[in-house]
């Protein structure tokens, strides 16, 4: 290691450049940052002195990425344009590497110089569009940018690898791929340098221990300030990462400088108040056990066709997590989370895409406009204002919906899943919540079971119908037998006659059919069935008549010479027939062929269960699609639903 | 609750099926023009004329 030792032009006192990669170095003790160049030393000019974070990181810790030792030997906090604060440090490994490790709302970024060959061009930091990929620079997966922007380097401590000047300004643009690959691209250089990397945890880099003892000594300290416009106490959540926060006292927005509050104005009420359920400071405990408190509160709204429809968000933060958001809109509500925009489908970046595709799954559009910030209350991680635009889409796959929101600088994804009223009820623990009274984008449907599992039972009836076919054999005749009745004396004096004795099987049906030559004329049978043994009867009635025709050049007939009635099984045993019979020409008599046959194959029994079964899932599916219809019935892409949408939610409700 | 309860239903539908295909039970008196009554279940003779 070559180790220079000189004294700080600035302030005279002994300095160190302990890696030879460094090129500039704070002094610790007038924080003059003293450049290192072929003939001297350089004094680039002062530095602010860095502003204290919650970050788990400090200069000299010492870590491992990728199986190679580094230790941490500077540092640059950095101004985005927006007001915005990041670390970033530089580590110096033990083979002589050096990494920029950005620090930016609780994640950690591993980045590496990239050196690009003379013939690739990268494009102009003007020409650069967010959601753009980026083919130029060598990566697994395209890289999409995500951010452009303009950075300031208002602090710094420790050794720099490159000539760092105080509050110098560049701008940059950071993209992102597949599989938490991350690059910047560094326009403050000519030609552009390029950083490519990943995007890391703590456990990647080796300082997953360090975290814990650091955030356990920082927890004492919280950032209790009080309203420069009212004097009322303020205790910010997150006071290194905020950039906004209302006075619940006042209603004045301040802005939050490293820790510094100054008014900037007061947030005006919009027309109708919001009305936040969950109060700022409430906690939550979510999937897995995470708790994370409401720290901010935002009311937006889009307009569509000349109409305003307005919903709640709520900010979430947990210092070992980050930030997510809660939102609440018609009284549902989504457990929001961010999404890597290279996870995204390419073609989604792209603005007023159809559908998008991430983690498998396809989504389909349902909303695309502009949304605006209606009114604040609580704390934010960026410079938050009433009246604040962004372009957003909501993509839906229920339960989960995918919205991009889009500004000239920045393009962001982030993944919604339904909550229900319960859940959230449950998570806060607050009761009775508003209930929700239409469907919601990416609300689940929980009858779906009444028309997958619940048409079981109807696919069963088909295999027990089919099985019970064979096993229950063939229809067979136990009787066939002309008889013929005798004259009636007068019309109203029925003929009787017994049929020979036939064997009846036990559990077996039993069907009756009497044929008769009548010709529009009618023969009314009562058929009874005598068991020989015990001679009790049991009687059906059998109506034959036929009637025909021809009216108006046309034939017509009705009814038939031939009827039948089916009984259920009888016990088995010796059985005789007695048919009784009145007919319309009694004067004559009447020969009557009857029959008997067992084991008749029939569909009545078969149809009722297969009716009643099928009512059920018939239900389900109409529930199904009136329930997507009142979903698509809000969307501004309403005429692309086909009501198809699967969802694979859980079945939880009955 | 309404799934097993319905799931419950489909099997009871299921047996009551399988059970009239094997003994022989009819739910009506299916001539065309035939009275309705007869028991789906025999139970006993009903006697005669």
């Amino acid at each position: 290691m070559s180790i220079l030792r000189a004294n700080c032009p600035s302030c005279a006192a002994p300095i160190k450049f302990m890696s030879g990669s460094t090129v500039v170095l704070v002094c610790p003790f007038c924080r003059s940052a003293i450049a290192r160049t072929d003939r001297a030393l350089e004094d680039l000019g002062k530095v602010a002195e860095i502003a204290q974070s919650s970050s788990p990181l400090k200069l000299g810790l010492r870590g491992s990425f990728k199986g190679n030792a580094f230790e941490l030997t500077g540092r640059a906090q950095l101004q985005h344009q927006l007001g915005g604060f990041w670390d970033e440090w530089y580590a110096t490994f033990s083979n002589g590497w050096v990494s920029w490790l950005a620090e930016a709302q609780g994640r950690f970024y591993v980045t590496f110089y990239q050196p690009l060959s003379a013939d690739v061009i990268l494009p102009a930091f003007e020409q650069l569009q967010v959601g753009q990929t980026v083919d130029a620079i060598p990566a697994n997966s395209p890289l999409i940018v995500t951010e452009k922007g303009t950075a300031t380097a208002v602090a710094a401590e420790g050794e720099i690898p490159y000539r760092l000047t105080p509050y110098e300004q560049s701008n940059y643009a950071d993209l992102s791929g597949q599989n938490n690959a991350f690059a910047t691209i560094d326009y403050g250089m000519s030609p552009p340098w390029v950083f490519a990397g990943q995007q890391a945890t703590l456990a990647d880099i080796g300082l997953a221990d360090a975290r814990l003892a650091e955030r356990a000594a920082r927890r004492v300290a919280t950032g209790a300030m009080s309203c420069p416009n009212c004097g009322g106490p303020l205790a910010l959540a997150a006071p290194d990462k905020s950039e906004r926060v209302t006075c619940l006292n006042c209603s004045s927005l301040l802005d939050v400088n490293q820790g510094n509050l100054k008014y900037l104005h007061a947030v005006n009420p919009p027309a109708s108040a919001p009305d936040f359920v969950l109060p700022i400071g409430a906690k939550g405990i979510f999937t897995d056990g995470r708790m994370f408190k409401i720290i901010g509160a935002v009311m937006r709204s889009v307009t569509i066709e000349g109409e305003k429809f307005y919903w709640h968000e709520y900010l979430l933060y947990e210092p070992s997590i980050g930030f997510r958001w809660l939102v609440h809109s018609d009284n549902h509500w989504n457990f929001v989370e961010p999404v890597n925009v290279a996870e995204i489908q390419a073609s989604a970046n792209m603005l007023g895409a159809r559908s998008a595709s991430y983690g498998g799954r396809t989504f389909r559009i349902f909303q695309d406009a502009d949304a605006v910030v209606e009114y604040v209350q609580g704390e934010f991680y960026w410079r938050v204002e009433q009246g604040e635009t962004v372009r957003a889409a909501d993509y839906v796959s229920p339960p989960l919906m995918l919205s991009q929101e889009v500004t000239a600088n920045e393009i962001n994804w982030s993944l919604g899943t339904y909550m229900t009223n319960a859940e959230i009820e449950k998570a806060f623990g607050v009761p009775d919540l508003p209930k929700p009274w239409s469907v919601a984008p990416n609300q689940p449907f929980t009858g779906r079971f009444y028309y997958t599992w619940g048409a079981l039972p109807l696919l069963l009836l088909i295999v027990v119908a089919v099985f019970m076919i064979p096993v229950s054999g063939l229809t067979s005749t136990v009787l066939s037998q002309q008889i013929t009745l005798p004259a009636m004396a007068n019309a109203n004096a029925p003929q009787t006659i017994f049929s020979q004795p036939f064997d009846v099987r036990p559990n077996r049906n039993i069907r009756i059919t009497a044929s008769a030559p009548v010709n529009n004329s009618f023969a009314d049978l009562d058929v009874d069935l005598i068991n020989d043994q015990s001679q009790e009867v049991e009687s059906v009635n059998v109506p034959i008549e036929y009637y025909q025709g021809v009216d108006s050049g046309e034939s017509w007939s009705e009814g038939g010479q031939s009827q039948d009635a089916t009984l259920s099984s009888l016990p088995g045993g010796k059985y005789t027939l007695r048919v009784e019979g009145t007919w319309q020409e009694w004067q004559q008599p009447i020969a009557v062929n009857v029959k008997v046959e067992q084991n008749v194959m029939r569909g009545v029994n078969f149809l009722c269960a297969f009716a009643v079964l099928l009512i059920v899932p018939v239900l389900g599916l109409f529930r199904k699609f009136s329930f997507e219809s009142s979903r698509w019935k809000d969307s501004m892409f309403s005429t692309s639903s086909s009501g198809d949408s699967d969802d694979s939610g859980s079945d939880s409700d009955d | 609750m309404f799934k097993i309860i319905y799931m419950i239903f489909g099997i009871v539908v299921l047996v009551a099926y399988a059970s009239s295909a094997w003994f022989g039970w009819e739910i009506a008196n299916s001539g065309s023009r035939s009275r309705l009554g007869v028991p789906f279940i025999y139970t006993g003779f009903r006697g005669g004329k």
